[in-house]
Order: structure tokens, then sequence, then C-alpha cells
């Protein structure tokens, strides 16, 4: 019996082996992989953004009911109702591995395109990996705006990168002066990674352009044991605005360390990563009243567009969080991915490409404030416009920009 | 007993070459590129493994320390490339060379050093290295290296199609450490290791020239460690400070050695034949749950293993004939 | 926060140098006691400072466990007992920080509120955080308690003889495998002090002891093996070098400076500033 039935899987390889176009035809299953960080410092991002993941291949999947390319209807039209299939892989936050995953996930997992990986360095190694295959690589979360301008064909990246939340920041501060508000000097405060020294890099380069001073630039070791003589600077220099750039764990512990210090400054506007995550708001949220952060998402959205909030439903049930700044991206990242390859009617890397390359989403298809999806030569999206989120009562709302916000902003934060 | 010794040595040769040319064999019938990624990986640290062993193992040296060098290779030959345009060979020598005499230079003060003192100085030493790699804006910082690809050139040692040159220059340096060692095991400086590891007072006063032979040491293992960093930056085709010069490289170059047997000629070559399949393999299985199962496993086999083969895999092989040579 | 390194370290110094034991896992120890009073907290709601000792008591079962199921094998090693020691440690290390992930998931944690979190006392302009005064004044007290029971104690004495000479020992009537688990069970229980006051003002997730252990071990190198006193200098000299080099250099470099002063106390003094061995 278990022979027969070997036999006739046997037989069906092969044929699809020696007749790829028809067996292409019938595809039922379409198989994606997803790299993240499963295991150390970050791991917690990686079974996030699994259940991201798993969210958005609910809607691709089965009938639902929202405005979003895919939603309708099971699976993906362009290839008779096929669904998708995820494999996700740990890349341990090591290019190296995220290399070898992302060859294996390619060749032996068969998947058509790849989507990942949180951290910027990987994403160096991985979107090298998918264009010697020639399989797309959607840059879901990454942020370092070196990534796309590597001359890549099969990258793309749909969320904005450092310099364009550091312009919104900045575009920001030049309104609120406008009214009047002091705003002269900064503090910047960096980690020492990828993600840090980009963000620090843009905004010092931003900064000087439009005449602001930095009058404390600390680029500090990522997950010290210790913040304290680095805060200690950040509290002699008083700057009008502190502008951090940290993952979660050092996240928690500068605000600590500021509560300890006794350094209170006007206004704390963030560079995201950690201070989108829920666990800092838990452990901190008390002592980050007023608290201002760059995003992509904004809950504030399911006000005047429906399907947000019982997106963010489904998402909550799952991860008992509401979707944040990576959580969103990610989600957004395989819908337009699934549409891509739906559009392309084929499961082929390049076809797949062209579609993505001819992505034009509304922004009002989206989850996101976002103006459209439409990628440029090099894969970025750049009409993914950023937004600023304050942290008041335990929630976040939008005060930027004009066309995005529900509320002015509360400066000084309390 | 001479002759006894003599014909060992023969015989580790002739295996040596015959498992060579058997690898040399192997990508004929292995297609599949994860696997050959393995073999790459495996032969690599099977290599490094091998050259820590000389300092740490022959010469009792423990260094928890060696991704220094590692490091050192990878940026040597990727600052060389990509800013002044040298070749990667010329590269690697020249890391090499750089790492060599930083270990010259560092066992000067270390040798000094004994037991738990210095193998703190050498993990201290490496994170002072990674450090300022990380602060170093010329070298890229936190950004890293990435290697412009060009095309398949055995020129710039690039291929985008193929994994074959990796997996024959991961093999090369298998060999080569694996000869080095087999060589340095007969000659001057291997008896006065020998001598030091069992009793350096009584070693110094027979005239072995202690200091001497451990800086040879140092310089030789360092060597061909910078070497296996440049190979990896090469084959990777990205460096950044946390991925070439992490800790978790000084001890990926310590473990297959503990784990086929320290000090001995095979055991680099075991331990990394059963180590970092492995790895690879519970990563692949396990990894994608997000409940760090692979780390569990991959804990307790070491626990496992250290635990119950304090000599070592190797350990496993030589007892049955040493009871055949008690009959 | 040296004194707090000091704590740390101090449980370190007791079963590194007292016993000549390498113990790869200690962070992870200190991982565990902070997860400990962070359950505690959130379940049953004692505060931190007072769990303390619950944690301390627990971590000292823990520690002399470990010591019974595992270190003992790896003492008993003929060879290389150095490297199987390591190895040991490194991988119950490994598997204790899969074990964290598989339990307690990855995420973050931190305890919101204590009687202690947050509040800073302002003395003539300088501001000192009360949770690390209370460590402070904590570690000094187990130094203390430490320093006397190792010199003063008959067991303290025991311990000290059965690392020079087990086979002596034995003869008098000491059971090592009892001095030994009762040495590691103390030191795991000096740790999970510091844990458990750490938690009270660090965030916790299961990867939380790396950035700790390197730093404890160069504090007890520093000190000296062997020497109870050493590891409390040695805690309070990284404390200011880190903080020195951190006005002096990048803050990114602070390490650098602990790192380098190591190298060069050692290089003068290859013993540590107070070690004995």
């Amino acid at each position: 019996m278990t022979i027969t039935r070997r036999d006739v899987l046997l037989g069906a390889t092969a044929t699809a082996a020696l007749v790829p176009l028809a067996a292409r035809a019938q595809t039922t299953e379409v198989v994606i992989g997803v790299i993240y960080p499963f295991s150390g410092g970050s791991a917690q991002q990686g079974v996030d953004a699994q259940k991201a993941y798993e969210t958005a291949l609910e809607v691709i999947n089965k009938d639902s009911d929202f405005d979003l390319p895919l939603a309708k209807g099971e699976g993906l039209p362009g290839l008779g109702g096929a669904k998708i299939r995820l494999v996700f892989a740990d890349h341990q936050a090591d290019p190296q591995k995220g290399r070898a995953e992302a060859e294996r996930l390619i060749t032996q997992e068969k998947v058509c395109a790849v989507i990942g990986t949180y951290q910027s360095a990987v994403a160096v190694t991985v979107s090298q990996i998918c264009e010697r295959y020639q399989v797309p690589f959607v840059s879901a979360d990454n942020s370092s705006p070196s990534l796309h301008r590597r001359g890549l064909k099969y990258y793309f990246r749909a969320s904005p990168h450092d310099e364009m939340y550091s312009a919104a920041m900045f575009d920001f501060f030049d309104a609120m002066k406008k009214k009047g508000t002091k705003i002269e000097t900064l503090s910047l405060f960096h980690e020492d990674t990828i993600f840090g020294t980009d963000s620090g890099n843009a905004q010092t380069k931003i900064a000087g352009e439009r005449g602001y001073k930095i009058v404390t630039d600390i680029k500090y070791r990522a997950n010290s044991p210790s913040l304290s003589a680095e805060v200690q600077q950040l509290k002699t220099a008083n700057a009008d605005v502190l502008m951090p750039s940290s993952y979660t764990t050092d996240g928690i512990l500068l605000v600590k360390t500021m509560a300890e210090l006794g350094y209170k400054p006007n206004a704390i506007v963030a560079q995201d990563a950690g201070f989108s995550e829920k666990a800092l708001y838990d452990a901190v949220g008390d002592k980050l009243e007023g608290v201002i952060s760059r995003g992509t998402f904004s809950l504030d959205l399911a006000q005047k567009r429906p399907m947000v909030g019982k997106i963010n439903e489904m998402f909550k049930a799952r991860s008992g969080k509401d979707f944040n700044d990576l959580t969103s991206r990610q989600f957004m990242g395989l819908i337009i991915l699934a549409d891509a390859i739906s559009r392309a009617k084929s499961t082929d890397g390049e076809k797949i490409r062209d579609a993505l390359a001819a992505t034009d989403i509304p922004g009002e298809k989206t989850i996101m404030p976002w103006k459209r999806v439409k990628f440029d030569e090099m894969g970025q999206n750049n009409d993914a416009d950023p937004v600023l989120l304050q942290y008041v009562g335990g929630k976040f709302v939008t005060i930027f920009p004009p066309q995005a916000a529900i509320a002015e902003a509360i400066w000084p934060m309390k | 007993m001479d002759k006894d010794f003599a014909v060992r040595r023969r015989r580790d040769l002739i295996i040596a070459a015959a498992l060579a040319a058997i690898a040399a064999l192997t990508p004929l019938f292995v297609k599949d590129v994860v696997v050959q990624n393995i073999l790459i990986l495996t032969l690599m640290y099977a290599g490094l493994s091998q050259s820590w062993n000389i300092l740490s193992g022959y010469c009792g040296q423990i260094s928890l320390g060696h991704a220094l060098y590692f490091g050192l290779g990878a940026y040597t030959t990727e600052l060389l490339f990509t800013k002044f345009g040298v070749l990667p060979w010329f590269g690697m020598l020249a890391g090499g060379v750089v790492s060599a005499l930083i270990a010259m230079g560092l066992g000067y003060p270390f040798f000094r050093l004994r037991g738990h003192y210095f193998v703190i100085a050498t993990i201290v030493i490496a994170e002072i290295g990674l450090l300022l790699f990380h602060n170093w804006e010329w070298a890229g910082a936190a950004m890293g290296i990435t290697i412009p690809i060009r095309g398949d050139s055995w020129l710039k040692f690039q291929f985008l199609r193929t994994k074959l040159p990796y997996f024959y220059f991961a093999l090369a340096l298998c060999c080569l450490a694996w000869f080095v060692t087999w060589w340095l095991e007969n000659s001057k400086w291997g008896f006065w290791w020998r001598a030091v590891k069992d009793n350096p007072e009584a070693a110094e006063s027979l005239g072995v020239d202690v200091f001497n032979s451990k800086m040879g040491a140092a310089a030789v293992s360092a060597f061909l460690v910078a070497v296996g960093g440049s190979f990896y930056a090469q084959f990777v085709s990205y460096i950044d400070p946390e991925s070439v010069m992490g800790f978790q490289f000084s001890l990926l170059m310590a473990l297959p050695a503990v784990l086929g047997g320290i000090g001995t000629l095979w055991g680099p070559v075991l331990g990394a034949a059963i180590l970092i399949p492995l790895t690879e393999l519970t990563r692949f299985k396990f990894g994608g749950s997000g409940r760090g199962v692979d780390l569990i496993v991959y804990g307790t086999l070491i626990v496992l293993i250290s635990l119950a083969l304090p000599r070592g895999l190797l350990s496993l092989f030589s007892r049955p004939k040493k009871t055949g040579a008690a009959r | 926060m040296g004194l707090l390194y000091g704590l740390i370290a101090v449980g370190l110094a007791l079963i590194f140098g007292l016993m000549d034991v390498t113990n790869f896992a200690h962070g992870e120890f200190l991982m565990i006691a902070m997860y400990l009073s962070f359950f505690l907290f959130a379940f049953f709601a004692i505060d931190p400072l007072l769990s303390a000792p619950l944690v301390a008591a627990a971590l000292f079962i823990f520690g002399a466990v470990v010591y019974l199921l595992l270190v003992r094998f790896a003492m008993r090693a003929k060879a290389n007992a150095g490297m199987v020691q390591i190895f040991t440690t490194f991988g119950l290390a490994i598997v204790m920080r899969g074990l964290a992930q598989y339990f307690f998931t990855p995420d973050y944690r931190s305890i919101p509120q204590s009687w202690l979190g947050g509040k800073t006392i302002s003395v003539g302009g300088i501001f000192l955080p009360e949770p690390q005064l209370v460590g402070a004044l904590v570690s000094i007290a187990a130094f203390a308690g430490l320093y006397f029971f190792i010199h003063r104690t008959d067991f303290g004495r025991a311990i000290e003889a059965t690392r020079e000479d087990p086979g002596a020992v034995a003869l008098v009537g000491i059971d090592k495998n009892r001095v030994f688990a009762f040495g590691w069970g103390l030191g795991a229980a000096l740790v999970g002090l510091a844990g458990a006051i750490m938690a009270v003002f660090f965030y916790i997730y299961p990867d939380v002891g790396a950035s700790f252990a390197l730093i404890a071990y160069v504090t007890v190198a520093l000190g000296g093996f062997g020497s109870v006193f050493g590891a409390f200098a040695g805690g309070i000299i990284v404390g200011l070098v880190e903080a020195v080099t951190a006005l002096v250099l990048p803050p990114s470099l602070k390490s650098v400076g602990i790192y380098s002063v190591y190298l060069l106390v050692v290089f003068i003094r290859p013993r540590g500033l107070f070690g004995s061995m």
C-alpha cells in the first residue's frame, strides 16, 4: 500500500520535472521562505513576525471581506486559487547563517520568493543569494538605506528607510518651530550596530542641512550592562530634543536609567525599533508619557478604514499584541508579494520580479498610511510616508504629518 | 618504539591522503548546494580547529580569543581589496602575516600568564579587537564591508554560480593545517611542546627554549586561522565585526578539537565532521520553531560528549587498540 | 554599579577561585535568578527586595544540584579537566538559554513597579538611584559575610582545604562532594541575590546573562583568583574604570577601558591584584 502510494508520488514528481509548464499551470501551493531570528537576543522579533505572517496568510488563503489585494476569495486568483505555504527559517542574526538558510529554502524547499529579515546585516547576504538564484527578496522590515542602493534587480522594499524616517522627524521639527516652539539643539543617542549607525548618520546629515545643532552624539554599545555614564552625558548636554535609536533592551535600560538619574528631556523623538515594542511600554510606559516615535503604522487609521481594526484584532488573537511598526510592515510585505505572484500567474522568479516591479497599489488598499505602493528602479517604494506617533494615555496617537494626524503634539512631554 | 612511531606517522599520512582524495571526489556525487555548503563549513572549521589545536592543544596554551585572528584575516583581505584593489590572494597572505605578527607581539606579555588568567586575557583581547573594529569608521564600522561581486573569477576568488572553488580551497586549507600539525608533531618544536606541557619547569631546566617555541606555535596558529578568515570573507562576501570577530568563532574553533580530542592529530577533523553538520541540521530542523529547541538539543549534546569522553571522541577508537596491545 | 558587578562576581569568585572550577554558565545563573524574581513579582506580587532571600535559596538548591549532577563528573575527568569543565558548563549555558526561551518565551520582561524602582536620592547634586544603592549595601554585606565565612568558620576552611588537597581532606573525614556542593550552592545563592536586585532596574530575557558574564570573569581575575576581597575590589575598579572611560572615549568603547586595565594589571601582577593562585 505504502509502496504504491510512493510510486504514485514519484511518478507525479517525475512528470512535474518533465513538463514544468504543465505542472505549473496547476500549482495548488506556492511556497514562500521567511527568514528571521528565532533564537538569540532578538528571537522575540522573529516570533512576532511569524504571527504577523500567519495573519497575512489567513487573509490571503481564506475568504475575507477586506479591501486588500487577495483578501476576497481563497488563495491566489492568478494561479487558480493556489494556496500559499510559508517555510520559516532561523538566521540567528548571523549573515552567514542567513545566507545558508536562503540557499536551503530556495534549492530544497523550492520557495519562489523570500521575505525577511529584521537585521539589516543579514538582509545584505540574503538578498545577494536571492539575486544569484533570481528569486525575489522582499525586505519587509529592514530600514537601512544602503540596502536598496546596491543595484540588485530582485530586491524590493515597500516600507520607508531610515533617511525617509529621519526626514519626517525634521519636517515635524520645522513645523513645530513655525508654531513658535523652541527647537535648536539635539542629542543623538544611537547603538553601534548597522541600524543605529545608519540612523545616526542620516540624522547628522539632515540636522546639518536644516540648521539644527547637535550638542551630543553618543554612540553606545548595544546590550550594554549599564548606560549610566551615557545618560549622565545626555543630562549634562540637556538638548531640546533627545533622539534615541535603540532596540528594545537598550530602550528599556535607557528609560530606567534616565528616571534614576533624574533626566527629563523636553521631548524624545525616537527612531522606532525598541520604541514601538509593547515590551518596552509594559516595562517603562509610565515614564514615557508623551514620547514621540516615528512609525509606518497607526491604529488611528482604523477610524477611517475599519478593516485596519479588524485585521489588528486577527493579529491580536494570535499574538496578544496590537500591530506595531514592524509587524504591520511584515503583514503588508507578504500581501504585496502574494499579490505580485498572483499577477505573475507563475512561480517563476523572473516573472514574479517583473510583477513586483509593476506593482501599483493605492494607499487605501493597504493597512498603512501610505500614498501608494510603487517601486522605483532600485526596488524602493518612495511613496511610503512615515508618520510620527505620540504615546498619550497608554496609546499611540498620530500627530504628523497633518493629513494623517488626529491630534496636536503635546510639547514639552510630561 | 621509535620504529613504531615512524610506522604510525607514515600510516597517518597515508590515511590523510586517502581521506583528502575521497573528499576531493565528493562534489562529483554531491550536487546539492545545501550539502555542499555544510561540507565547506565542515572543512573550514576542521582547518581552523586544527590550527587552534597547534597552540592550544599541543602547546597547552588554551586560547579563547582566536576570533581576533580570524577577523584580522577577513578584514585585512577585504580592506586591501575594496580600498586599494589588492587581489584577495595577496590580501590573504598579508592577513596571515599581520595576524602572526600580532600573535607574537601579544605572546610576549601573554605567555607569562597561567591558567585562567591566560584564557581570560585571550577572550578580552579579542573583545577589544571587536570593539575597535566596531568603531573604526574607515573600516566600515558596524556597517561592515560588502564585497563587490563582478562575476566568477579565480583572480578575485569569487564565484556566483558554483561552490566548487570554495570547496577545494577549504579542503586545501584543512589539509594544509593537518599537514603542518603532522610535520610539527615530529619536529624539534613538537618535542619541546610535549615536554613543556607535561612539565614546564623540568623542560626549561633541560634547556628547552619554552618561550620561543610557544611564540612559534602562536604565529603558525594565527597565520592559518587568518587565512581561514579571509576565505570566510570571500565565501560569505559580506563581513561586519560581529560576524567575523564575535566570541562564537573562538568557541567554534575550540569545540571541534575538544570534542574530537584536544592535542591530537585527528581530533579536530573528527570533531568538525560531527559537530558542524549537527549544528546545521538542528537549526534546519528546529530553528524555525522560535522556541529554542535547537539550542537545547545542541547544548545537551555538548554536555554529554564532554562528560562522557573527556579525551574526545577519538578515545573511542583508540581504546580497543590499547586492550589489543595489552593482550 | 561597580559594587553590583562585584556582587555578581563574588559568586563566581567562590566557584571559580576557591574551588578552581570554571563556570561558563554563570551569566545564565543570573538570568534564572532574574526570571525567578520576575515571576514571584508577577504572580504573587512579592517585591524583589523581599523575594531576594527566596531567590537566593532557590539558586542555592539549583547550584548544588548542578554540581551534583554535572560538575562533579566534569571534575572527575582524568584528562583535560580544564577543557571538560569549560565545555560542560558552556553546554549547560546553551541548554539553559534554550529552556528559558522554550518556557518563558524570548519576550523582554521587566518589573514595572517596585518599592525601589526609579526612586533616587539626591545628595549634593549627585543622584543616587535607590535600587543601586540598596544593591551596593547588599553587596557589601554579602562580601563581609562571605569573607567571615571563608576565613572564620570551619566550613569555609574546609572548602579551601578541599581544593588544596582532596585526598588529605578525605582522611580527616570530610566528604569532598558535600563541601563542594555547598560551595556551588553558596556561589549560586550570591548570584541569586544579585539577580533579584538587578531585576528591579534591568530588563530580563533569555540572553541577558551574556552581557554580564564576561565582565564577571574579568572582575574575578582582576582581583585575583582565590580572593574574596579581590573580587570586591575588582568590582569597584571595574565600575570606576567604566565610568571614566565613557567620559574620555566614545561610550561604545567603554568596555575597552575595563579590558585594558585587566591586561595591564595581569601583565604587572600575573596573579591579579590579590590573587593567591
